[in-house]
């Protein structure tokens, strides 16, 4: 009915209001991201302290690689993306569709244990996993007391142990959190298709591979981008938990950069060069992950 | 359904009203609050300081000690100053420095308070970097000559001061007398020793009653940074240059804290609650460290009566080595944003600089140690302490505190303390220890050479 | 099997709730004991609770810093489930290859670490005036591509037909985003409810810039200032941590229920 001018025009029109839609959002990323960035990528050209700036060029890039400690962190940072980013979230996965079990009982209960350790203050927990990685710590006297250990083993102070300490405190840490990204992409799920899967004898490993996952591609590519992001500007852990001991073993960038501008002789030259190639890590790795996840 | 329905939707009006709302009165509601009737031009930003007026602005961060101080010393001045009034803002040390470092990068002090306190270890970074922020007090009338000489000389770059000094860090060795005894020993075997005679006495310690000695925790070269003090040495060298390859006292330094955690007579613990664990829970014989330390320790109410403290040991074999030495403290600086120079400088000189009786009232309920040399004198020094057995515990810190040597804080002080850290951390585990030392001169040298 | 896996699945479940709950247990307790036992790990409440909640209402403004924070993650949280989820909306229904690439570019503002626009952000926020207002606390969060990002994806399982049937009802295009996606997607905004709730409330480095004054303080401001003293009170400290943890725990066990239920009505 509708002649062929008319309905371009509406879909013209429509289009411009998908723009509206944007525009507050895309505004306010503007002007409080994007302006900061681009002063700061100005700044990290130059070397000196406030007003005494100079313009150097690409010094600051080049002299990261001379860096020890950068280049250790950088290494810490991508084991530490390597390891527990797939961990945690299979486990995330896992979870949150046993939570979406309809035979499962007080789902209230568990969704909110799971969720606790990411609403957890950092002090407490930090406390709480150096005392349990202690010397003479909970850990210790278990492993030794079910005979897997002889000697007590100092987690925290040699490199291999304290970044695996790091890691399980991150999976703990976070892996209530994406679960819940999970259990609301779930609800977009019918249940049904469950159901019916049962029926036709599909096992739960079955169903949860060629079901759950599938059809919740776009909140995995939604938190797989979020804890790359989250683990290559890994921060709190670093300080809180190691102090990014034993001799610099399991510091983050993050860490580093933090250092460098309010610890040391401030250099934010140096500082945000820094963050920059922090940025182009994590949007090589977003990009190839928008790549291969993001099909329609 | 239809519930949830219009929960959201009323949620979201409030929103974008409030949001509406805020956007044009929360920063007229702002400036209220923070009396600056000032709107025009660029000094939008609230004032902290006040515009002439008998109130000043101070940054400090502990209620129980330095906040504490400030609150007395607020009432010792109005005394013969009945208007004057102290705004205190509690802001944490990192704080401070996070908040003058953005301050100062971004040009814009106005944020800034009148008085601020300043770690001792970061005043000479900050003078550096930001001269700006801090007020020259050379020649305020501050009486410098009535604190101790290395204490004052924290605060002083090419010699000038732009600090008031207040708290004490003067390094004491703090020991359990009834385990002492255990072994045979008394308080009097640890006076005016060398470390290797510490290690003696510990290694005996040990074998009679399973005690170590010390605790420290792992990656913390505090004992070394204070080691090295006791011979008035430092990281650096006058000139500005890393002091860490060639430095004798650090090798001898760093051999004495390997010996120690080899033969068990210091344990290392991951962090500072561990830290302070040890000596409340009674896991070790002592400690050694700061002056500050007592209070920790006598949070164990149960160990009363059972410690004594006295001078650290010294390096044998280095030149100008004593039995004193420091870690920690803090001073107090005037920023530039301050807009009555005059009554801050006046309040401080009266109060932190000129009044014993000042000290005297802080000194029982915070334990606040003053580097005051006048106030020593005093007969609330002079109190013995039951918790410390009957001993004349702030008389002999006092005492201690004079004869501590200066040295150079440097620039790079926390870049070379975290590079030495690593290297101990290294030679304990087994590597070698010269060149673990080059390396930390390297890193030093490198993040020097921006 | 079905048997085998209902047992499986409470095993796990119930072991990763213990694992979970333990240092919350651990804090709680903590809170009812005296600073020396804390450092000691006694895993008993005590009876010292009531000695740290006096000490910790003398030595900090707990209630203004409580309310403080509610103020400014209560409107933070509001205002950018708005503007990001209509966003998000946009971005994914009239989607085109122009939109996606404006997606892309905005994900990078998230990319750079905070400490390096933290000057420049301040400056620019001391020269308009904003510092200690919270209007200037929820500024630079309340558009993040995280939650745009997040309305993007989950608006990918929206039924388009509902909006075409919503179309023919002559349902304005805003209308059918306030009237249809938004109560279809409560599941969602549940979730994203409790995490921007959740990094609202705990943010502490700007905060930490640009409050100046004691009667701004919020709770993550609170819990480090009760950490700063050469003694440190351990049993005051985890009741401090404890008040600052409740309110993020509530909120979510109110709103988990919404984004764990199944698509109902609305769709249907």
């Amino acid at each position: 009915m509708k002649s062929k001018k008319k309905s371009m025009g509406l879909s013209k029109r429509r289009n411009l209001i998908g723009w509206i839609f944007l525009l507050p959002a895309v505004l306010l990323i503007c002007g409080m991201s994007f302006y900061p960035m681009i002063r700061a990528l100005v700044l990290s050209f130059r070397t000196g302290v406030g007003a005494n700036m100079k313009f150097t060029g690409f010094y600051n890039y080049i002299r990261m690689l001379q860096d020890k400690v950068f280049i250790q962190a950088l290494f810490n940072n991508f084991f530490y993306l390597i390891i527990q980013v797939p961990i945690m979230l299979l486990l995330a996965l896992v979870l949150a569709s046993m939570l979406n079990d309809k035979d499962v009982k007080f789902k209230g209960l568990f969704r909110t244990a799971i969720f606790l350790p990411c609403a957890t203050s950092l002090v407490s927990y930090a406390i709480i996993f150096r005392a349990l990685f202690a010397l003479d710590g909970f850990i210790n006297t278990m492993l030794i007391k079910i005979g897997i250990l002889d000697v007590p083993i100092n987690w925290l102070g040699n490199a291999q142990t304290a970044k695996t300490v790091i890691i399980l405190a991150l999976i703990w840490r976070w892996t209530g959190y994406n679960m819940v990204f999970y259990l609301a992409g779930l609800q977009n799920i019918e249940y049904s298709i469950y159901e019916a899967a049962e029926i036709d004898g599909a096992s739960p490993f079955h169903q949860f591979g060629r079901i759950t996952i599938p059809l919740l591609k776009p909140m995995i590519l939604l938190t797989a981008i979020m804890s790359t992001n989250g683990t290559l500007q890994l921060f709190d852990e670093s300080v809180n938990l190691t102090n990014g001991g034993p001799a610099n073993a399991t510091i983050t960038m993050s860490h580093y950069i933090y250092k460098m501008s309010f610890e040391y002789s401030p250099n934010f030259g140096y500082s945000t060069a820094m963050s920059f190639v922090v940025l182009i890590l994590v949007a090589v790795l977003a990009f190839i992950q928008m790549k291969t996840g993001d099909k329609r | 359904m239809k519930k949830v329905l219009s929960i959201l939707l009323v949620l979201v009006m409030a929103a974008s009203l409030a949001a509406c709302v805020t956007g044009k009165n929360g920063n007229s509601g702002n400036t209220v609050d923070n009396n600056s009737a000032d709107n025009g031009g660029t000094a939008n930003a609230p004032a902290n300081t006040s515009e002439g007026g008998n109130t000043l602005t101070v940054w400090c961060w502990d209620p129980a000690f330095n906040i504490y101080a400030m609150q007395e010393a607020e009432k010792v001045y109005q005394k013969t100053n009945p208007d004057f009034k102290l705004n205190i803002i509690e802001t944490p040390w990192e704080d401070v420095q996070t908040k003058i470092t953005t301050a100062a990068s971004s040009g814009d002090l106005s944020t800034l308070p009148d008085i601020f306190l300043m770690q001792d270890n970061a005043f000479q970074k900050n003078y550096i970097n930001f001269p700006e922020v801090f007020t020259d007090l050379t020649d305020s009338g501050i009486d410098y000559d009535s604190f101790a000489q290395a204490k004052a000389a924290y605060s002083v770059i090419d010699g000038k001061n732009y600090g008031v000094p207040f708290d004490n860090g003067t390094g004491i060795d703090c020991l359990r007398t009834d385990i002492l005894k255990q072994a045979g020993y008394t308080i009097d075997d640890f006076k005016d020793i060398t470390w290797d005679r510490y290690i003696e006495i510990g290694k005996d310690v040990l074998a009679k009653t399973k005690m170590p000695l010390l605790s420290s925790q792992a990656g913390s070269p505090d004992l070394i940074m204070e080691m090295l003090q006791s011979c008035g040495q430092s990281l650096f060298k006058e000139d500005g240059s890393p002091n860490i390859v060639e430095n004798q006292a650090l090798t001898e330094a760093i051999n004495v804290y390997t010996t120690m955690v080899k033969e068990g007579i210091l344990v290392e613990v991951n962090d500072w609650d561990q830290y302070v664990g040890t000596f409340t829970n009674g896991t070790v014989a002592g400690t050694i460290n700061g002056c500050w330390i007592l209070a920790s320790i006598q949070t164990a109410a149960d160990q009363s009566g059972k410690w004594a403290l006295t001078n650290v040991p010294s390096l044998k074999d280095i030149s100008n080595a004593t039995n004193y030495t420091n870690n920690g403290g803090s001073s107090w600086g005037i920023s530039t944003n301050c807009k009555n120079v005059d009554l801050a400088v006046d309040f401080l000189s009266k109060t932190f600089a000129g009044s014993v009786e000042f000290y005297e009232t802080i000194l029982p309920s915070s334990g606040a140690l003053a580097t005051y040399l006048p106030a020593g004198k005093s007969e609330v020094y002079a109190q013995p302490s039951e918790f410390f057995g009957g001993q004349k515990v702030y008389a002999d810190i006092t005492e201690f505190a004079g004869k501590v040597p200066s040295n150079i804080t440097g620039v790079y002080y926390y870049e070379a303390r975290d590079a030495v850290g690593t290297a101990m951390t290294n030679v304990v585990s087994g590597a070698d220890l010269e060149s673990e030392l080059k390396n930390a001169e390297d890193t030093v040298k490198f993040q020097m050479g921006q | 099997m079905r048997k085998l896996k209902r047992f499986l699945n409470y095993f796990v479940l119930t072991a990763v709730s213990l694992l979970s709950v333990f240092p919350l247990y651990w804090m709680a307790v903590s809170a009812t004991n005296k600073s020396v036992d804390v450092i000691a790990g006694r895993l008993i409440p005590g009876t010292y609770l009531l000695e740290n909640w006096k000490g910790l209402l003398q030595a900090q403004n707990v209630g203004s810093a409580l309310i403080n924070s509610f103020r400014n993650s209560i409107m933070l949280t509001l205002a950018g489930l708005l503007i990001c989820s209509i966003a998000g909306y946009g971005f994914e229904i009239y989607h085109d290859k122009g939109k996606d690439t404006v997606m892309s570019i905005l994900l990078l503002a998230m990319m750079v670490p905070f400490v390096a626009t933290l000057i420049p952000l301040f400056q620019m926020f001391s020269k308009i005036g904003l510092l200690n207002s919270t209007l200037g606390f929820i500024l630079p969060t309340i558009s993040t591509p995280f939650l745009i990002m997040l309305f993007r994806q989950s608006a990918r399982s929206f039924p388009h037909d509902i909006i075409e049937a919503a179309r023919i009802d002559g349902l304005s295009e805003f209308g059918i985003f306030l009237r249809i996606f938004i109560p279809t997607m409560r599941s969602t905004y549940a979730a994203a409810m409790t995490i921007v709730f959740m990094n609202a409330w705990n943010n502490y480095l700007w905060p930490k810039v640009i409050m100046l004054s004691n009667e701004k303080i919020t709770m993550p401001m609170m819990v480090a200032n009760l950490l700063t003293g050469y003694v440190i009170d351990y049993g005051m400290v985890m009741l401090g941590v404890l008040v600052c943890t409740v309110p993020t725990v509530v909120i979510f066990s109110l709103l988990q229920k919404s984004f764990a239920e199944g698509i109902t009505g609305a769709v249907k």
